[in-house]
């Protein structure tokens, strides 16, 4: 009995090596898709562009000699009627199969941001294994995303690296900006107290130069992309675009500001000095004060004096108040900025639904169907600002010219 | 029923990896919404009720299983119907078990592969380890439950350092007030995976030292409750909660948000392998009852030599008793736990237990008047 | 089905040769009693011996009124001639006037009680009996007319002396090492345990080879059924030769269908001494420097002497790093192969390019590629052990530069695959037992194989099936994978982690004998005096 036994198991092996492996993928049969950027076309359909991974291209091998001077990335577009579609359409010009495992940007047209809103396309991309809800999500300001994935880019070889580390970088230096991956946008339009902002990048420069390799053979571009402006969604679709200090105000609300440079006047100079932000601490604090929604905005914010255009004691403790509390106006000015910005757009962006959802459920029942248009408008909004100059850097005062 | 000889600690290591198995990966009690964790906890607390219901049943006949003493609590012919009506309902439990980690290969990792061939592959370790025996499992168990442990942590501080934990989503308490809450208990937690805790009702007899039973399984009931009670708070935590109920594996969701220093990004491996250890417990252990069930009912000389055909029973079952995920999350929902659980998680046992009760009160009376009529006096 | 009816066709034929066919073993001359007259016996001694060169016939005749005629019978070689010469042939020539003593006294025991100056004598009535001494590097002492014969112990000859040991090198610890032959070896070990308890049982296994195979154990630690349980298993070997204590580890352990060793084996007398204490038993085996310990938990060979030798934490730490490189001699190329063939999106981004970059140029799928750069290791390896010394650097450089350098080149294999085959047989090499080693590299070809099948799931479902498999097995009852599972609290602090020796109080308990298992006394943590630190003096104490 124990040799049937045998055989059986032997049989079973054997039919499962014959038939072949199902899910198995050669690397070198993959086409590693970096970014993948959605458009609308006149006629309503979706154009897709893949920006495909050219591995020789990027890896400094040492093998197969000088590595041919090709572009490290190479971009296909297709058109089709559905996201599935239309990315099945691009596989007849992809040599590979297509990859998604990879693909950490995505990158929405205005218009299609505009027309559409983004809702339903994000459900092709949550249901699908292979994609990575950590892929960051950005729109195409002014441009179709096709353009935007065909600009080669300097030190970054895959422009998709590029732009997301821009991202990172400038969110943290400057604030104006923030990441928002697929993950965060989801949660953000399945949310009623909350409406989504997306960074939108914009390209400075003809496309049809970006496209080229030569353009990265100049020390100075020609075509560059840059992150312009912060997208404000309602219900998903895109309304309008929020840029300098409004945006800067949308960042210091919502926490995502870790340094940037705030710039105040000082004894009638415009701009004298910069405080240089280190940390920041927001807290959004609902309350319901005689059955109207009220919320109070706390900002904490540390930092140093970074740049002095006009003499000033800056040893003086007292000084530095007087600083502290210019910084705080300026501050608060950004703040209300953002918040007036918002109001008249008629979305709540900064979460404050969300924030009374939580902490009054009840009367949240009532508010919520008209949050954004009606009560969000309305809504009470008390600004606190509460700034501290630690250092000043290696100097003390500014140089004095003789 | 085989030699072996099980400590308590071994069988606190298979009560966790039973319960934790495929529950922390399902989206248990999510009906109740922010506050499953809590449906959870309960439902860990009627668990440990339940629990108690099979120690004192074991109690009574510390030398049998479960299907033994039905008959002698029954009387045979209902009892061997109820034993048969147990082999079928552990055999089924096992199929959907397997069904489940199936379906969930084959979502994210191995799209392309049939259900067959990864079920099978699954099954036939389970045989090879079915057939060295429970002693064999156990010990594996304890192998495997510091290495799951280890996961569970690593994972755990992974996504603290993410700082992806947004705790305010588990606000508002109490939403939806506690009707919901204790519907999801009533319907859902107290029997998947508390109440299938029944299984250990067939394996106590093994136990070297009878009377840490209580002990080792009440822990391990209260760690697994806490366990899955914190694993969904986490998922909500993180993914918020319109996302963590529109997943079909919301830990998997949340382990792939996990994105450290660049490199360390989609770490589902690990919830596969956390998966995999879990699971296969689970299936080993209720396929181990439906073995041992049917040796006893049937009187099986060489249970050995079953294990292959219950093994290929029980993989067909898990390709044909459903043709889609849904329909399968469905006949779940509405047949199994509406009136599978129930009956024969909690009123069988509960009703053996009135009947073991009634007997035992009935033999003391017995001794007692017969203590009385010879003149020798007894301390009852 | 006609397969059952030829297996039991074969049953039956299989049975019935065997009862036809005589015992080759047994030779029945040699039963009987030995011939009275010395010519018939040294003509059968001859006969028997095939009129081998170096068996040495010596007459000689003691007491010269008597005349009894004597014969020296010794096998040159393996005997000790200076004995011989001295204490035999000497004091029986030398002994002319033996009749003046005891006149009526049986010569033989003349010869036994005032003639023959050696330690160890035994008396044979048999032949074999007497062939087993005389083959054994004994002499046998033949008197005319006596059909007893006499052996005396003299055996010697030519033998390696005590070095140090080939495997099992440490820098910390005694630096002998067993000899073949198995009296040194037991000295050995009796010189570090001077106590009446070590007891050594000898019996000859193997018919043809008649090899001295001991069993060596200190009574009252180490545990009756398991001694018993060794005993009988090697009372009931039947084989014809025993040439090392690999036959005979191979002849009586647990389980023969698995690539892992369940017996420890070391040519080591303190590795012996220390498991003796703990409760082992100890085979050794004459002609062979390696002796078996028995019974063996899978964690002793990650475990080396110098552990014990060193303090704690080096010693924890290392075996950390022991059990690490175990696995990853076993799972690395698996997980290559898994990786960059079914989950590539656990792979960085960036690597994975640098990746794919490499394979571009690679012909084969990433299986075959792994396969080909195992085997060839695997030959080198082999080639390498062959090699004669003076020619085995030459390996080590043809390989590196031709596997490594012109392959990559070439374009046959990728540099990645390269670094990783050069990790996992770094990592095999320094696993601490050799017979776990060789298990690791069938295990690895196992798993690359289930990997490149089912990815990570068939590499999880490879270490589930691995775990299922060692902790079935025993060695002599003991679980393999005791104190980890079943978990023996007791026996923790000395498995995967070493605890200071002073917190090692007990023998580990299922292997020892109950009621010795305290080994320790209370309160041996050294603690330092108290005259260090912060105390009051005595100013009177400065001024001295």
């Amino acid at each position: 009995m124990k040799r049937n036994y045998l055989i059986l198991t032997l049989h079973l092996i054997l039919c499962l090596l014959l038939a072949g492996c199902w899910s198995k993928k050669e690397l070198t049969d993959l086409a590693i898709i970096s970014a993948m950027g959605l458009d609308l076309n006149a006629k309503g359909e979706y154009v897709s562009t893949l920006q495909v991974i050219n591995p020789s291209n990027v890896a400094g091998g040492l093998q197969g000699g000088g590595g041919s001077k090709g572009p490290p990335v190479t971009v296909y577009t297709a058109t089709g009627s559905n996201i599935i579609e239309v990315n099945q359409i691009a596989s007849t010009k992809l040599p590979r199969r297509r990859y998604y495992a990879h693909t950490n940007l995505l990158v929405i047209g205005e218009e299609l941001a505009r027309k559409e809103g983004i809702g339903n396309i994000l459900d092709a991309f949550e249901r699908n294994p292979e994609f990575r809800m950590t892929a960051v999500l950005i729109i195409a300001q002014g441009a179709k995303a096709s353009d935007l994935l065909k600009v080669m880019t300097p030190v970054d070889k895959i422009p998709a690296n590029k732009i997301i580390k821009n991202l990172r970088f400038t969110e943290e230096q400057w604030g104006e900006f923030f990441t928002i991956n697929l993950q965060n946008a989801i949660k953000d339009l399945t949310t009623t107290g909350k409406s989504t902002v997306i960074t939108g990048f914009s390209v400075s420069g003809s496309p049809e130069q970006g496209k080229k390799l030569e353009n990265i053979q100049d020390s100075d571009p020609e075509t560059t992309i840059g992150a312009t402006g912060l997208g404000i969604f309602k219900e998903g679709k895109l309304i309008s675009w929020f840029e300098g200090k409004t945006a800067r105000g949308t960042g210091w609300i919502l926490h995502k500001l870790k340094n940037t440079g705030i710039s105040f006047s000082w004894m009638d100079k415009e701009d004298a000095v910069v405080y240089q932000v280190i940390r920041e601490q927001t807290k959004s604090i609902p309350k319901i004060k005689k059955g109207k929604p009220h919320i109070t905005i706390e900002v904490k914010a540390e930092g140093n004096i970074m740049e002095l255009r006009m003499p000033a004691d800056l040893t003086d403790p007292l000084v530095l108040l007087k600083m502290e509390k210019e910084i705080e106006k300026s501050i608060q000015e950004e703040l209300l900025l953002a918040l007036e910005e918002a109001k008249k757009n008629k979305t709540d962006i900064f979460g404050f639904g969300e924030a009374f959802h939580q902490s009054y459920p009840k009367e949240w029942e009532k508010l919520k169907e008209e949050w954004h248009d009606v009560r969000f408008p309305e809504l009470a909004v008390d600004v606190k600002v509460d700034a501290y100059i630690r250092r000043t850097g290696l100097r003390n005062n500014a140089n004095e010219l003789q | 029923m085989e030699k072996a000889k099980i400590g308590a600690y071994q069988l606190f290591v298979l009560i966790l990896l039973f319960e934790l198995g495929s529950a922390v990966l399902v989206p248990i009690a999510i009906e109740a919404k922010r506050d499953a964790w809590l449906a959870i906890l309960l439902g860990m607390v009627g668990g440990i009720l339940l629990f108690f219901v099979y120690y004192r049943l074991y109690r009574f006949y510390p030398k049998l299983v479960l299907t033994e003493y039905m008959e002698k609590l029954v009387g045979k012919i209902l009892g061997k119907i109820l034993s048969f009506g147990y082999i079928l309902f552990f055999a089924y439990s096992a199929a959907r078990v397997l069904r489940d980690f199936g379906e969930m290969l084959l979502t994210y990792a191995y799209v392309n592969t049939p259900l067959f061939i990864v079920n099978t592959l699954l099954i036939l370790v389970i045989i090879y380890a079915i057939q060295k025996g429970i002693e064999v499992l156990a010990r594996t168990g304890e192998l495997f439950f510091i290495l799951l442990y280890l996961l569970a942590i690593t994972g755990f501080l992974l996504l603290i350092f993410s700082g992806l934990f947004d705790l305010k989503q588990l606000k508002p308490f109490l939403e939806d007030g506690w009707g919901v809450v204790l519907k999801v208990v009533a319907s859902q937690t107290l029997y998947v995976p508390f109440g299938e805790a029944i299984v250990f009702a067939m394996i106590f007899p093994y136990l070297k030292d009878s009377k840490k039973i209580k002990i080792a399984g009440v822990s391990g009931i209260l760690l697994s409750g806490i366990n899955l009670a914190l694993v969904m708070a986490i998922n909500i935590s993180v993914l918020g909660i319109d996302l963590a109920s529109r997943s079909q594996f919301p830990l998997l969701s949340t382990v792939q948000s996990i994105q450290i220093a660049e490199f360390l990004e989609r770490l589902d491996v690990f919830f596969m392998v956390s998966m995999v250890i879990g699971i296969f417990f689970k299936v080993s252990l209720y396929f181990y009852a439906a073995v041992s069930a049917t040796t006893i009912l049937f009187k099986i000389k060489e249970p050995s030599k079953l294990v292959y055909p219950m093994g290929l029973a029980i993989l067909f079952m898990s390709i044909t008793i459903a043709n889609s995920y849904s329909e399968h999350i469905k006949e779940g929902l509405v047949v199994t736990t509406r009136f599978l659980h129930p009956f024969f998680l909690v009123v069988i046992p509960v009703i053996l237990l009135g009947i073991a009760y009634l007997k035992n009160w009935g033999k003391k009376r017995k001794s007692q008047n017969g203590a009385k009529n010879t003149s020798v006096s007894q301390k009852g | 089905m006609p397969s059952f009816f030829k297996l039991s066709q074969r049953k039956r034929l299989r049975s019935k040769v065997k009862q036809q066919k005589e015992d080759p073993m047994k030779v029945d001359e040699l039963t009987e009693p030995i011939y009275p007259l010395l010519e018939d016996q040294l003509s059968f001694i001859k006969r028997k011996t095939g009129n081998s060169a170096d068996v040495v016939v010596r007459k000689a005749s003691f007491d010269e009124k008597l005349g009894i005629k004597t014969a020296v019978v010794y096998v040159e070689g393996i005997s000790n001639s200076q004995a011989i010469n001295e204490f035999l042939i000497q004091s029986i020539i030398m002994n002319r006037e033996l009749h003046r003593k005891s006149p009526v006294k049986d010569p033989f025991d003349i010869l036994k009680e005032e003639i023959v100056a050696l330690g160890d004598i035994k008396i044979h009535l048999e032949w074999d009996g007497l062939f087993q001494s005389l083959m054994s590097g004994e002499t046998i002492v033949l008197v005319d007319g006596c059909s007893k014969a006499l052996s005396a112990s003299t055996r010697g000859g030519e033998q390696r002396s005590i070095e140090e040991p080939g495997s099992q090198v440490t820098v910390r610890g005694p630096r002998d090492g067993f000899t073949e032959s198995i009296g040194t070896n037991i000295s050995l070990v009796r010189r570090r345990i001077q106590n009446p308890n070590l007891w050594v049982e000898t019996m000859k296994i193997g018919t043809v080879t008649k090899t001295d195979v001991s069993l060596v154990y200190i009574k009252g630690i180490a545990k009756e059924d398991i001694v018993n349980e060794v005993r009988s298993r090697l009372k009931r070997i039947e084989i014809d030769s025993i040439l090392e204590s690999g036959y005979i580890e191979q002849l009586i352990e647990d389980e023969s269908f698995t690539t892992f060793p369940t017996f420890y084996y070391t040519e080591r007398p303190d590795i012996v001494a220390g498991n003796l204490l703990e409760g082992r038993v100890s085979i050794m085996v004459n002609g062979t420097p390696f002796a078996l310990i028995a019974p063996t938990v899978f964690i002793q060979f990650f475990q080396s002497v110098e552990d014990y030798y060193s303090r704690a934490y080096l010693a924890t730490s290392l075996r950390f790093l022991r059990i690490l490189i175990f696995f990853i001699s076993i799972i690395a190329p698996a997980s290559y192969i898994a990786g960059t063939t079914f989950h590539q999106e656990m792979i960085p981004t960036q690597l994975l390019i640098a990746i794919a970059a490499q394979r571009e140029t690679v012909p084969f799928p990433a299986f075959v590629e792994a396969l080909i750069m195992e085997v060839a290791f695997e030959i080198l390896r082999e080639a390498g052990v062959r090699m004669p010394r003076a020619v085995g650097s030459a390996i080590s450089i043809v390989g590196a530069l031709v596997i490594g350098q012109a392959a990559v080149q070439a374009g046959i294999v990728s540099p990645a695959m390269v670094i990783i085959v050069a990790i996992t047989a770094i990592a095999n090499f320094a696993t601490p037992s050799f017979a776990v080693a060789i298990s690791a590299r069938i295990i690895r070809f196992l798993f690359m194989v289930v990997a490149a099948t089912f990815g990570f799931y068939g590499i999880i479902l490879g270490i589930l099936v691995l775990a299922i498999h060692l902790t079935s097995l025993r060695s002599f009852g003991v679980p393999y994978f005791a104190p980890l599972a079943p978990l023996v609290p007791s026996g923790l602090g000395d498995s995967v982690v070493r605890t200071p020796i002073w917190a090692l109080k007990k023998r580990p308990s299922l292997i020892a004998n109950k009621e010795n298992q305290t080994r320790m006394g209370e309160n041996q943590h050294p603690r330092p005096n108290k005259s260090r630190g912060m105390v009051p003096r005595n100013p009177q104490e400065d001024q001295e």
